[in-house]
């Protein structure tokens, strides 16, 4: 094995992709697609969060309970606006979010102690205002609370006896469990760019080769077969890795920035957490390529790689998603399955309590083993008069 | 079947042509020789050594301009030579005076740092060839050379050749032009279907078919309708 010539293989190729504009975006594509994604997403939520917190409250019949709506208005969060002349018609037509319609009868029956009824106007299919909804029904909720206690009190009677039940807000809202889905999505995103970013390189050296007919000049030159493809896989295994390593150390960057606490989430996710990460998913920059590359030796042209990299990529974007589905539990032997196994020491780090080395060891050697046989069988392809002559 | 008997003999300090209409096997033959087709039998020798078995040993002393030039679009001249010289593992000075050589003697001190995509077929041929022989092959290998070449770019090839053969180094090339293979060769190996039809220098061809003209002797040869192809 000459060293020295397979680093001129992968040099050309390197040279060859990055003079490339179409593999330098997709290159950068690649790379970047999860930081940005993480981060949209991640600010769309604490948005929504802090317009969940700053609400405006349009009311109908403001003077019907000054006491109410003043004491509302004293809540944290909570403007008190004019409520259109037709709340259903305004709710309706998504002129307002939901309106609070205190009827002219409220004083009478509050006086009188009877149950006072009020309306809140809303549409339950629109799952995006939800949060803000449920939170203004909590607030009259603990109005009511409050006036009941207040008149067992001015009746002699201790509050305590007509709560039954103390219920315990455990809540996992629903910012909190989407804050918690990308959060677990992060591994889905570092190995994607493995397959994305070595996705170019390796269709280009092989296939866009064949196509140019200059793989058949190459051929003639006295170079072993398996120090081609090695030098091909080596140029795409490194740019899996840089891809990889932007990705990642991007998502930290991105995570840093997250106002987890405002959130109400307890992740911690740092250098620590990354490195980890990393140690877990990197086997994959170097599997990856491998299959691309046996892959899109079969294509004649660049475009039927390519399409053959569209299929390939399915497998690795399922897997992750059913990992992030199904809980593997206890299957030791999904741990050495590369791919499953990355996903699973993934999640094991994200949830911060990741494994013993051992098991990072074991995944690697597999991720490892698969390279080095998709290397030989490349090497076997490109042994044959096939691949110079079609099929 | 491409191929079915192709026997001969090319000689260092010769040009032997090889001949033929299209789709006679020359391509096929030329690909056997410089092992990137086995053959199912037969051998082939390359300065006393078999392919079979040692082909890398064979490629090392082989040039190669095969049937498409195969260049890099995003590569300019200068890089495609250096690639195959590394490949061949010349050392930087080598390399050095190799592509010098090239520059002067292909004359492409005006394309030798430009990238290759737009470059005109003749300029395409003359990069193709200079990777080729960065090495100082002895044994050259052209798959018609001058296909599609204009009169100069012709010319720039023909003097190559013989500038090869005054070396004393052997070469084979292929054509299905008579003009050039009169113009050039040494000697001649006429090929039809896979079959070699005539062997002989461009006298002993015109005596065996009979006739004066060397055009007529390769159609008389090879077959009218092959040739109308």
């Amino acid at each position: 094995m000459n060293f020295r010539r397979i680093w001129v293989i992968s040099r050309k190729e390197w040279t060859d992709a990055f003079r490339d504009r179409r593999s330098f975006y997709s290159l950068a594509i690649g790379a970047l697609i999860g930081p940005l994604l993480v981060g949209f997403m991640m600010n769309r939520i604490a948005e929504q969060r802090r317009t969940a917190d700053e609400i405006k409250i349009p009311i109908m019949g403001r003077q019907n309970a000054p006491a109410l709506v003043s004491w509302l208005d004293q809540q944290a969060g909570i403007d008190i606006i004019d409520a259109p002349t037709n709340p259903q018609e305004a709710v309706r037509s998504g002129k307002t979010d939901f309106v609070v319609v205190i009827p002219k009868n409220f004083g009478e029956k509050f006086n009188e102690s009877r149950p006072a009824a009020i309306q809140l106007v809303s549409d339950s299919s629109k799952q995006s205002l939800q949060a803000k909804v449920s939170r203004v029904r909590r607030l009259l909720g603990a109005y009511s609370a409050e006036i009941g206690t207040l008149r067992l009190i001015a009746r002699g009677v201790s509050p305590s006896v007509a709560t039954a039940l103390t219920v315990e807000d455990v809540e996992i809202s629903s910012a909190q469990q989407r804050a918690a889905i990308i959060f677990n999505m992060i591994p889905l995103f570092v190995v994607l760019a493995a397959f994305t970013t070595a996705m170019q390189i390796a269709t280009d050296s092989t296939a866009g080769e064949r196509e140019r007919g200059s793989l058949e000049p190459l051929l003639i030159n006295p170079v072993p077969k398996s120090e081609l493809v090695i030098g091909k896989w080596f140029a795409a295994a490194m740019v899996a890795t840089g891809g990889m390593l932007v990705t990642l150390s991007l998502i930290t960057a991105v995570l840093s920035r997250v106002p987890f606490q405002e959130l109400g989430v307890r992740f911690t996710f740092g250098a620590k957490e990354a490195s980890m990460l990393l140690a877990a998913a990197l086997p994959m920059a170097l599997m990856a390529p491998a299959v691309q590359i046996y892959l899109a030796s079969f294509a004649k042209t660049f475009k039927e790689a390519q399409s053959y990299m569209g299929f390939l990529i399915m497998v690795p974007t399922l897997a992750g998603t059913v990992s992030l589905l199904y809980p593997a539990g206890d299957m030791p032997w999904l741990r050495v399955l590369p791919i499953a196994g990355q996903y699973l020491l993934a999640t094991d780090v994200m949830g911060g309590k990741a494994p013993g080395p051992i098991w990072f060891i074991a995944a690697a050697a597999m991720a490892v083993a698969l390279a080095a046989l998709f290397i030989s069988l490349t090497t076997r392809l490109f042994r044959s008069e096939k691949i110079v002559i079609g099929r | 079947m491409a191929v079915n008997d192709v026997s001969f003999t090319a000689m260092d300090g010769y040009v032997t042509g090889l001949l033929g209409p299209n789709g006679a096997g020359k391509t096929t033959t030329l690909r056997m020789l410089y092992g990137l087709l086995k053959p199912d039998g037969g051998s082939i020798e390359v300065d006393d050594i078999k392919l079979n078995g040692n082909p890398l040993d064979v490629q090392e002393r082989l040039g190669v301009l095969p049937d498409v030039s195969g260049l890099y679009p995003r590569l300019t001249s200068r890089e495609h030579i250096r690639y195959y010289g590394q490949l061949r593992g010349l050392s930087a000075a080598e390399l050095d005076t190799a592509t010098k050589n090239l520059i002067e003697a292909l004359g492409m001190a005006d394309i030798i740092d430009r990238r290759v995509a737009g470059f005109s077929h003749g300029e395409r041929t003359k990069v193709a060839m200079a990777r080729a022989l960065v090495h100082h092959p002895q044994n050259i290998l052209l798959d018609e050379p001058t296909n599609g070449l204009d009169v100069m770019a012709t010319r720039a090839v023909r003097e190559v050749i013989r500038r090869l053969k005054g070396e004393g180094r052997c070469v084979l090339f292929s054509s299905h032009v008579m003009q050039e293979v009169s113009a050039l060769c040494d000697r001649i190996v006429v090929i039809a279907k896979g079959l070699v039809v005539a062997d002989g220098t461009p006298d002993e061809i015109r005596n065996q078919a009979g006739v004066e003209n060397l055009e007529d002797a390769f159609v008389a040869l090879a077959g009218q309708e092959q040739h109308e192809q």
